[in-house]
C-alpha cells in the first residue's frame, strides 16, 4: 500500500536542535571535516531539495555507525537522513567519477568473493601484496594499509553441502549466510550450523545474495534495490511458512531488517515479511531456542576475553544479546569494551580519505583490547572483527565461535589456538 | 527640530513604498522614504511569499491575473536574486469541483498565461507528498518570492540614485497649508515623524507626498482630514518546518482560504484566511483559522496535520472600496491610485494602495507617472529595464564606494541550497550564528553594520536568523552578544533588545504551539530561564522598537478535537489513512534470560538516581531509554529552590529556611511528598558519589551559591561543581572572563558588562589561540577536548599569562571565568593544572547546549549504576506497556522491525515532562502520557495554558501538568487509587509545580528519583 510520507526526511521534525547527538558522535571526536550529526541531517536536511541537490560532501563523511540515533532524545533518524543524502548526491552525478568506481568495487565484496575466491590465492596475493596495494591507493583510493581479509580455502556453502547434520532435526530455520561468512570466514558458518542443528534445528541455506549494505552505504541505491529485491524474492516464501531466518552477520540482518527497506523506500507486503521474520543469531538463541539451550550441557571455556558490540549491532536495539549468551558460558570472563566504534563502518575506513580518521575512531577500542590484556577479542561484525585485528594484532572471534566450542564442536582457527594453550 | 527638505516624500517602506522610492530617484527626483518600523514591517513582510502567475485570478479578476502575469516576467529578469523558480501546480483534488477546470484553462488561455497539464505520476514523481487522489494537475508559472530581500534591494538600488530611506520614522502628523483639513485649497506640504530610537521628531518639507502605507493608507489619510476606506483583511499563514513541497501548490478552484501552499526558503507556508479587521495594528490569530489551515492542507497533502508547525502570523491586505461589500475577499485586488487634489481639493498628496505584492512596480510606476504629472516634469520609467542590485555585501558596498555601476556577477534565482552550499564550498563550518538557518556572523555582521538593522527583528528580516525549529533558542544569545561587540551600547539596551526578539519569536509560536514545538520552547525556556536567567538581566524588559503582540483571540471556544473522518464529504472517494505502526502483524520477541528486578524508564537524573540507590541495594536494574537526557541542556549543576518570587528579579541565598517557609502551603509539592528529610538524604548522597567519583559537587541545603550566567547575570544553585564555585558573586574578588576568538557560544565583553551593570566588578578578555584558529569547527565539544591536552593548556596558560603581567591584573585574589569547557574526559585534572599553572582560581560558566558539566554528571552517575551492576541501554524507546489486573507485565520498546519485551518485578517511570518527552501535548489540549496512558492533570484548559511574555514571571501554566501520584510516589486516578501496583513515578512528569520557575527542577528529579530508588531497594 502506498506510504504517504517517508518517515526518514519527516524524521528531521523532531529535532529540538539540542546537540546530544553531536556530542556522541565517534567521526565529529577526531576530525572537523564532518561538522556533526546535528549539523548534516535535521539542519542541512533542510536546504535539500528532491533532485536539486547540493555538493554537500561533508556529509559523506559519516560513517553510518549509528551512534547519534541511539542517543537522539527525540527520534530523528539522522544516520538514515545522511545515507539518502548522500544517495541523492550520487544520483544527481555531484560525485567524483573515481571515487564513485572505487566506492562501486570495494562495495561488491560478492563480486570480488564470486570472481576471487576459486582462485584465491593469486587473489590474497595481490589482495595483500604491498606494490599493488600502493598501486590499488594511487589508481581507486583504497588505502594500502587498510585491512582487505583473505579469501578462504573453500566456500561455506560448498562445506554446507557435503557436511552431515547432526542431532534429531526439529524445526527448519533458514540461515543467511552473508558474503563474509560464504568467502572469508566460513568458520563462522560451521559454528552457527553446528549450533542450530545441535540445539534441534533443521537447517537450510536459501538462495540469496549480498545484503546490499555496502551499496547502500555507498549511496548507491539503485543497485542496493536490485540486490534487496532479489533476496526478498528468495526468502519470502520461507516467511510466510513461518520459518525464521537466522545471521550471523549482525550487519546483514540489520540491512534486511529494517536499513534496505527504510532508505530505499519498499513498503511491500513481502519485504516487510522479510523483514519481520530475520533474526539476528543471539536473538534468536535467547528467545526461541531459549529452551534447548538453557538445557544443553555447555563445556567451560576458561578465557579472559574482551568484547565489542559492533555499531550497527547496538542499532537493532536489541541491548547486548551477544553479552547475554556469553554469559551462559562456564568460566568465560567478557570484558565490554564500552568503546562506541571500531571505525571500519563497513566499507569507509577502507577509502584513502578516510583511513585516519577511522583509525582515530577506533583507538578507545584498541586501547581497551591492549589494556585488558586479553588473548582475543569477541565481536559479532566481520569488518569489525578484521579492523581490530588490524590495529591490535590480536584475533577476533565471533559468539557463536565460542559457544559452539562450549558445546563440544572442535574449535577452528584462531579460536582453537587460545583453547589448546588453555 | 531637525528638518529635511525633499521633493517627494513616500510614507511607507513596504514593496509599493521601496518600488516608488525606487522609480523616484531614477527619474532624478530628490526622493525620502520614512516607515514606522522596519522595512517590510507591514504587509509585504507578512504574506505568503507568492511571485503570482496570475492563474489564481482568471475567472474572478482576469484584469489582476494579467497584470500579475506580465509582471511576473518582469520581475523574474530584474531582480532574479529575490525569486526561487520553483513553479507552481494547480492541482485538482476529490474536493474540487471538476467543473472548474475546464474554465480555468479557457481563462489562463485568455489572460496570456502559458500553461501545461501533466499526469497525476509525473506529479507525485515531482512531489512525492501530495495527495495521491488528486486527479487533474497544471504546471503553472508561479514562483517563490522574498520580499524582504526585494524591498531591500529597491531601496539600495533607491540610495544608489540618491534617495534617503529612514526607518523607525512614524507620521505624527501631516503638513497642512492652510491649516484647514478637508477644506478645497488646502495642500500637503510635508509631515512631521517620530524617531523612534532617538525619541525626537523631526520635519519633512516636500513638494508632494506619497502614502504609500497600505493597510495604514486610511490613517495617514486621516491625518489630512481626508477619507479613505480601507477595509483590511487579515490573513493568517503557517509556516511548516520544512520544505514539504518545492514547488507552490493550489487548489484548482474558485479561491478560498487555506489553499495555497508555498515553499518559501527552509519551510513551507500554508495558507491564508481572510477576515475583516477594523485596525490594522489590533489582529488576533484565531484558533479557528489554524485548525481550518490544517484540514485544508491535508486534503493538499495528506498528514500535515502531524507534522511540525514552527509559527503563525497574519498580515493584513491593504484593500480600498468605495462602497459597501460582504467579504472583502470579493474586493478587487487591482491597486488604486487617488489624487486627492482632483477627489478631494486637497494637494500635494497622493495615495497609492490595494494591490498585490506581485505587481508592486507596476504600481509603483502608476504612481510616478503620476508624480511626474503634478510636478509637471516629463521623466520615464526604467525600473523595468534595470536589474535591482543584489544585496550581497561585496557588490552593494562596492557600488555605494565608487558611486558608479560597477559589472556585477549575472544574478540567478535563490536556490534552497545556496547557504549550505556557500559553507561546504569554504568547507568551514565556524561563524554560524543561527544554526537552524544557515545564517552567519558575516552575514549578521553586514546586516549590523551596514545594514538599517536596528533591533535582532530587524536582523531576522535580513539575515533570517531566529526563522528555524528553535525560534531563537540558540542564537538570539550569539546575536545579542555580536551586537554588543559590535555596538557596544549601554548594557541594558542589549538587554531589553533580548527581551525584545524572545517575545517576539514567542507571538508567532503561541497559536501553533504543542507537540515537538512545545517541547522546542520548553528546551528554550531552560536555557533562557534557568541556565541563563534572563529573567535577571539590568534594565527593562523591552524596548519602544519591540515589535507588537497580537490581540488575543476573540474565540474563547478550545481548539476543535481534530477528527479523523473529514467534516466534509469530498466530491470523490479518498482514503488515504496512515498505515498502523504496530498492527497484529508486528513481530514481539521476548529475550530470556534478561529479566531483572527493576527496569526504569528514562535516564534522566530522576531516572538515574532510582536506577542507582536500586542497584546499590542489591537490585538487578535496567535502564532503557529513548536517548540521553536534560543533563545534556541544563548547568550541570543540582538547583533545588531558586526561591525566586513572582514580583521579584532577585534569588536568594538562604535555601533550607526559604524551602520550610513556603512548602507546607503546597502539599502537591514533590518536596514535601517526599519529606524534606528526603531531599537532604538525597544531596548528601550525591555530594558522596561526587567526592568518591573524583568530581566533587560542593554546597549544602544551608545556602544557594550566586553563580554567573553566560548573559552575566547571577543565578541560584545548590549543589555546583568545585569548577564553578570560584565564581561565587557574593565574594568581593575581581573578576576577569575569558573567552575565545571564534568561538560563537560565549560573550565574554556583555557577561563581563551585565556584572558590572550589577555593580560587580569583572573585566573581559577574548584569546586568540592559533590552534583554535587552525580548526574548521571550532565548538564547545572541541574546545573541551583540547583543554584536556597539556600542550594546549600549557599554550593558554602562557597567552594569558602574559596578558595578564602586561595589565598588571595578575593576582592571587583574581578569578578567570571560562566558558564551561574546561576539559572532556578529566576536567578536575584540567582545571587543578590551570590552577596551578595561573596562580589564581579558575571556574567554569555553563552556556549553551551541549553542557560539558552535564555530561559529566551523567557519566558519573552511569559508572556508579554499573558499578552497583545495573545496565543502561540508549536507543530503546517504549511503545507499549502489557499490563493486566492492575500490574504492569512488561514493556515493548521499538527495535529494528519488531518491538521487545524488558519484563521486570517493578518499574520506575523517568520519562520527564514535555521537555523529557513523556508527556505529549495534542492541539486539542490534550496532554497524553506516551507509555501507560496515566491520566495527566492539566491545571487550566489550552487558552490559558500561555502568558503574552515568554519569560513571564509566573510561567506557563501548561507546564505545571503532570501525573498525580500518591506519598510514595505511584501514579495514582481521579480516586486516589494506585493504578500498577508496580509501578512508580519520578521526574519531572509529576503535577504540581514548574520547576523551571522555581529553579528545582534538579532537586525534584534527584529528591523523587532517590526515593523511589530506595523504596525498590528494601521491596
Amino acid at each position: 500500500m502506498k506510504r504517504v510520507a517517508h518517515p526518514v526526511e519527516l524524521s528531521l521534525d523532531q529535532c529540538i536542535k539540542c546537540n546530544i547527538c553531536t556530542t556522541g558522535c565517534p567521526v565529529a571526536a577526531v576530525t572537523d571535516l564532518f561538522p556533526g550529526p546535528k549539523y548534516e541531517a535535521p539542519q542541512a536536511g533542510r536546504f535539500r531539495a528532491l533532485g536539486r541537490q547540493v555538493v554537500d560532501l561533508s556529509v559523506d563523511y559519516c560513517s553510518g555507525c549509528r551512534v547519534c540515533n541511539m542517543i537522539c532524545p527525540t527520534g530523528v533518524k539522522i544516520a538514515e537522513i545522511n545515507a539518502r543524502a548522500r544517495a541523492g548526491m550520487v544520483k544527481d552525478g555531484r560525485f567524483p567519477l573515481r571515487r564513485r568506481l572505487r566506492n562501486n568495487l570495494i562495495a561488491r565484496a560478492d563480486l570480488i568473493g564470486k570472481l576471487g575466491q576459486p582462485i584465491h590465492q593469486v587473489t590474497n596475493f595481490i589482495l595483500n601484496f604491498k606494490t599493488s596495494r600502493l598501486l590499488a591507493e594511487y589508481a581507486l583510493e583504497i588505502h594500502h594499509e587498510a585491512p582487505l581479509p583473505k579469501l578462504a580455502d573453500s566456500k561455506f556453502t560448498t562445506w554446507f553441502r557435503h557436511h552431515q547434520p547432526s542431532g534429531n532435526p526439529g524445526r527448519k530455520v533458514a540461515y543467511f549466510h552473508g558474503c563474509s561468512t560464504q568467502y572469508y570466514e566460513p568458520r563462522v558458518g560451521r559454528a552457527a550450523v553446528r549450533v542450530l542443528e545441535a540445539l534441534g534445528c533443521e537447517v537450510i541455506i536459501p538462495k540469496q545474495n549480498c545484503c546490499g549494505l555496502p551499496l547502500l552505504s555507498n549511496g548507491e541505491f539503485a543497485a542496493a534495490r536490485r540486490y534487496h529485491a532479489s533476496n526478498v524474492r528468495s526468502l519470502v516464501e520461507l516467511a510466510r511458512q513461518g520459518i525464521p531466518i537466522v545471521g550471523t552477520s549482525t550487519s546483514c540482518t540489520l540491512t534486511l531488517k529494517e536499513e534496505a527497506p527504510e532508505l530505499l523506500d519498499m513498503w511491500d507486503e513481502d519485504t516487510q515479511l522479510v523483514a519481520r521474520m530475520v533474526f539476528d543469531f543471539n536473538e534468536f538463541l535467547l528467545s526461541d531456542l531459549f529452551p534447548a539451550l538453557k538445557r544443553y550441557p555447555l563445556k567451560s571455556i576458561p578465557l579472559q576475553l574482551g568484547y565489542h558490540i559492533p555499531c550497527q549491532y547496538r542499532a537493532h536495539r536489541l541491548g547486548k544479546p551477544g553479552l547475554e549468551v556469553l554469559k551462559l558460558v562456564p568460566d568465560l570472563q567478557v570484558v565490554d569494551s564500552q568503546a562506541d566504534c571500531c571505525g571500519i563502518a563497513g566499507t569507509y575506513g577502507y577509502k584513502k580519505e578516510k583511513y585516519d580518521i577511522a583509525m582515530q575512531v577506533g583507538q578507545p577500542l584498541f586501547d581497551f583490547a591492549k589494556q585488558i590484556q586479553a588473548p582475543a577479542v569477541i565481536c559479532d561484525s566481520e569488518t569489525c572483527r578484521w579492523q581490530i585485528t588490524h590495529a591490535t594484532g590480536l584475533p577476533a572471534v565471533h559468539p557463536v565461535e565460542i559457544l559452539a566450542a562450549a558445546m563440544g564442536f572442535e574449535p577452528e582457527v584462531p579460536l582453537a589456538a587460545l583453547l589448546n594453550k588453555v | 527640530m531637525k528638518t529635511i527638505n525633499t521633493e517627494v516624500l513616500v510614507i511607507g517602506g513596504g514593496a509599493t513604498g521601496a518600488g516608488v522610492l525606487r522609480d523616484l530617484a531614477m527619474r532624478g527626483f530628490k526622493a525620502t522614504l520614512v516607515e514606522k518600523r522596519d522595512l517590510s514591517h507591514g504587509t509585504t513582510g507578512r504574506y505568503h511569499g507568492l511571485l503570482h502567475s496570475g492563474c489564481r485570478y482568471v475567472i474572478k479578476d482576469p484584469q489582476a491575473a494579467r497584470e500579475c502575469y506580465e509582471e511576473n516576467r518582469v520581475l523574474r529578469k530584474i531582480m532574479p536574486h529575490c525569486i526561487e523558480d520553483t513553479g507552481g501546480f494547480f492541482v485538482s483534488t476529490p474536493w474540487d469541483d471538476p467543473a472548474y477546470i475546464p474554465q480555468f484553462i479557457a481563462g489562463c488561455h485568455r489572460a496570456g498565461i502559458p500553461i501545461e497539464e501533466i499526469s497525476p505520476q509525473q506529479m507525485l514523481k515531482e512531489e512525492p507528498l501530495l495527495n495521491p487522489d488528486i486527479s487533474r494537475c497544471f504546471r503553472v508559472p508561479d514562483a517563490s518570492a522574498d520580499s524582504f530581500m526585494a524591498s531591500e534591494a529597491n531601496v539600495l538600488s533607491a540610495i544608489e540614485y540618491g534617495a534617503q530611506a529612514l526607518t523607525y520614522h512614524e507620521v505624527t502628523r501631516l503638513l497642512l497649508c492652510p491649516e484647514k483639513p478637508g477644506k478645497p485649497g488646502g495642500k500637503v506640504t510635508g509631515a512631521i515623524c517620530y524617531d523612534l530610537e532617538r525619541d525626537e521628531d523631526i520635519a519633512i518639507h516636500a513638494d508632494l507626498v506619497v502614502n504609500a502605507s497600505g493597510a495604514w493608507a486610511g490613517k495617514i489619510a486621516a491625518l489630512a482630514g481626508l477619507v479613505v476606506q480601507i477595509r483590511p483583511g487579515k490573513g493568517t499563514m503557517i509556516a511548516i518546518n520544512h520544505r514539504i513541497v518545492n514547488t507552490v501548490v493550489n487548489r484548482c478552484k474558485m479561491p478560498a482560504d487555506g489553499d495555497i501552499i508555498v515553499p518559501a526558503h527552509t519551510v513551507a507556508v500554508i495558507g491564508t484566511t481572510d477576515e475583516q479587521v477594523a485596525d490594522p495594528d489590533r489582529i488576533a490569530i484565531e484558533p479557528w483559522e489554524i485548525e481550518l489551515m490544517l484540514s485544508e492542507g491535508e486534503k493538499m497533502i495528506p498528514g500535515i496535520r502531524q507534522m511540525r508547525l514552527l509559527r503563525a502570523w497574519a498580515g493584513v491586505r491593504p484593500l480600498y472600496q468605495e462602497t459597501e461589500t460582504s467579504a472583502s475577499r470579493n474586493i478587487s485586488r487591482a491597486y488604486v491610485l487617488l489624487d486627492h487634489e482632483e477627489r478631494d481639493g486637497v494637494g500635494g498628496l497622493i495615495t497609492i494602495t490595494s494591490g498585490k505584492w506581485t505587481t508592486y512596480r507596476r504600481m509603483a510606476e502608476a504612481t510616478v507617472d503620476k508624480v511626474c504629472q503634478k510636478l509637471g516634469v516629463q521623466r520615464s520609467c526604467r525600473t523595468h529595464q534595470e536589474s535591482l542590485p543584489q544585496v550581497e555585501h561585496e557588490v552593494a558596498s562596492r557600488i555605494i564606494a565608487e558611486g558608479k555601476r560597477t559589472k556585477a556577477p549575472a544574478p540567478k534565482f535563490l536556490t534552497l541550497g545556496r547557504r549550505l552550499e556557500q559553507i561546504e564550498e569554504k568547507k568551514d563550518f565556524n561563524g554560524i550564528v543561527c544554526e537552524c538557518e544557515l545564517a552567519t556572523y558575516e552575514e549578521i555582521e553586514r546586516a549590523i553594520l551596514k545594514g538599517n538593522a536596528r533591533t535582532l527583528d530587524d536582523i531576522r528580516r535580513d539575515t533570517r536568523l531566529g526563522k528555524g525549529p528553535c525560534q531563537g533558542g540558540f542564537c538570539t544569545l550569539r546575536a545579542v552578544g555580536i551586537l554588543h561587540h559590535l555596538r557596544q551600547p549601554p548594557v541594558e539596551q542589549i538587554n531589553a533588545a533580548l527581551h525584545d526578539f524572545l517575545n517576539e519569536r514567542w507571538k508567532g509560536v503561541r497559536p501553533i504551539l504543542w507537540g515537538q514545538q512545545l517541547r522546542q520552547e520548553r528546551l528554550d525556556e531552560l536555557i533562557y530561564r534557568v541556565v541563563l536567567n534572563a529573567r535577571a538581566l539590568p534594565g527593562s524588559e523591552g524596548t519602544r522598537l519591540r515589535a507588537q503582540d497580537y490581540e488575543p483571540p476573540r474565540s474563547t471556544r478550545e481548539r476543535p478535537v481534530p477528527s479523523q473522518r473529514e467534516a466534509t464529504q469530498p466530491l470523490k472517494g479518498s482514503g488515504t489513512s496512515q498505515p498502523d505502526r504496530f498492527s497484529a502483524s508486528t513481530t514481539k520477541i521476548e529475550l530470556q534470560a534478561t529479566e531483572c528486578d527493576v527496569v526504569v524508564l528514562g535516564a534522566g537524573l530522576a531516572g538515574l538516581m532510582a536506577a542507582w540507590r536500586a542497584a546499590l541495594g542489591g537490585k538487578t536494574v535496567k535502564v532503557i531509554s529513548k536517548g540521553r537526557s536534560a543533563l545534556y541542556w541544563g548547568s550541570g549543576c543540582i538547583d533545588v529552590y531558586g526561591n525566586a518570587p513572582a514580583e521579584s528579579r532577585q534569588v536568594s541565598k538562604g535555601l533550607l529556611s526559604a524551602l520550610l517557609e513556603k512548602l507546607p502551603g503546597n502539599p502537591d509539592h514533590p518536596y514535601v511528598k517526599a519529606g524534606i528529610g528526603t531531599l537532604e538524604d538525597a544531596v548528601i548522597a550525591l555530594r558522596e558519589l561526587s567526592l568518591q567519583s573524583g568530581y566533587p559537587l560542593r554546597g549544602s541545603l544551608e545556602k544557594n551559591w550566586l553563580l554567573p550566567t553566560a548573559l552575566g547575570t547571577v543565578r541560584p544553585t545548590c549543589l555546583a561543581p568545585e569548577l564553578m564555585t570560584a565564581g561565587e558573586i557574593t565574594e568581593r574578588k575581581p573578576l576577569l572572563i575569558v573567552g575565545f576568538q571564534g568561538f560563537m557560544d560565549f560573550y565574554p565583553e556583555l557577561i563581563a558588562a551585565n556584572l558590572r551593570a550589577q555593580k560587580i566588578s569583572a573585566q573581559s578578555l577574548t584569546l586568540s589561540l592559533p590552534l583554535l584558529l587552525e580548526t574548521r569547527n571550532l565548538n564547545a565539544l572541541f574546545l573541551a577536548r583540547r583543554f584536556d591536552d597539556p600542550e594546549f593548556r600549557q599554550a593558554l596558560i602562557q597567552e594569558l599569562k602574559s596578558h595578564l603581567l602586561k595589565t598588571k591584573q595578575l593576582h592571587p585574589d583574581l578569578r578567570i571565568g571560562f566558558p564551561a569547557v574546561i576539559g572532556f574526559h578529566e576536567p578536575y585534572a584540567a582545571w587543578e593544572s590551570l590552577q596551578d599553572g595561573l596562580g589564581c582560581r579558575i571556574f567554569e560558566i555553563p552556556g549553551l547546549p551541549p553542557s560539558l558539566p552535564g555530561i559529566r554528571l551523567h557519566q558519573m552517575l552511569v559508572k556508579a549504576i554499573e558499578a552497583a551492576g545495573g545496565s543502561i541501554f540508549d536507543g530503546m524507546q517504549v511503545v507499549e506497556a502489557q499490563t493486566a489486573q492492575r500490574k504492569v507485565n512488561t514493556v515493548w520498546s521499538e527495535a529494528a522491525a519488531r518491538l521487545v519485551s524488558h519484563k521486570a518485578q517493578y518499574y520506575v517511570l523517568a520519562t520527564g515532562g514535555i521537555l523529557g518527552g513523556g508527556l505529549t501535548a495534542a492541539p486539542n489540549g490534550r496532554i497524553d502520557e506516551n507509555i501507560f496512558h496515566l491520566p495527566v492533570h492539566v491545571p487550566i484548559s489550552s487558552p490559558g495554558w500561555f502568558q503574552p511574555a515568554f519569560l513571564h514571571p509566573s510561567g506557563h501554566a501548561v507546564f505545571r501538568s503532570g501525573i498525580l501520584t500518591d506519598a510514595a510516589f505511584q501514579p495514582i486516578d481521579s480516586k486516589g487509587q494506585i493504578i500498577y501496583e508496580n509501578l512508580f513515578a519520578a521526574g519531572s512528569a509529576l503535577a504540581g509545580i514548574d520547576p523551571l520557575l522555581e529553579f528545582s527542577q534538579d532537586g525534584i528529579a534527584l529528591t523523587t528519583g532517590y526515593l523511589v530508588g530506595e523504596r525498590l531497594a528494601k521491596l
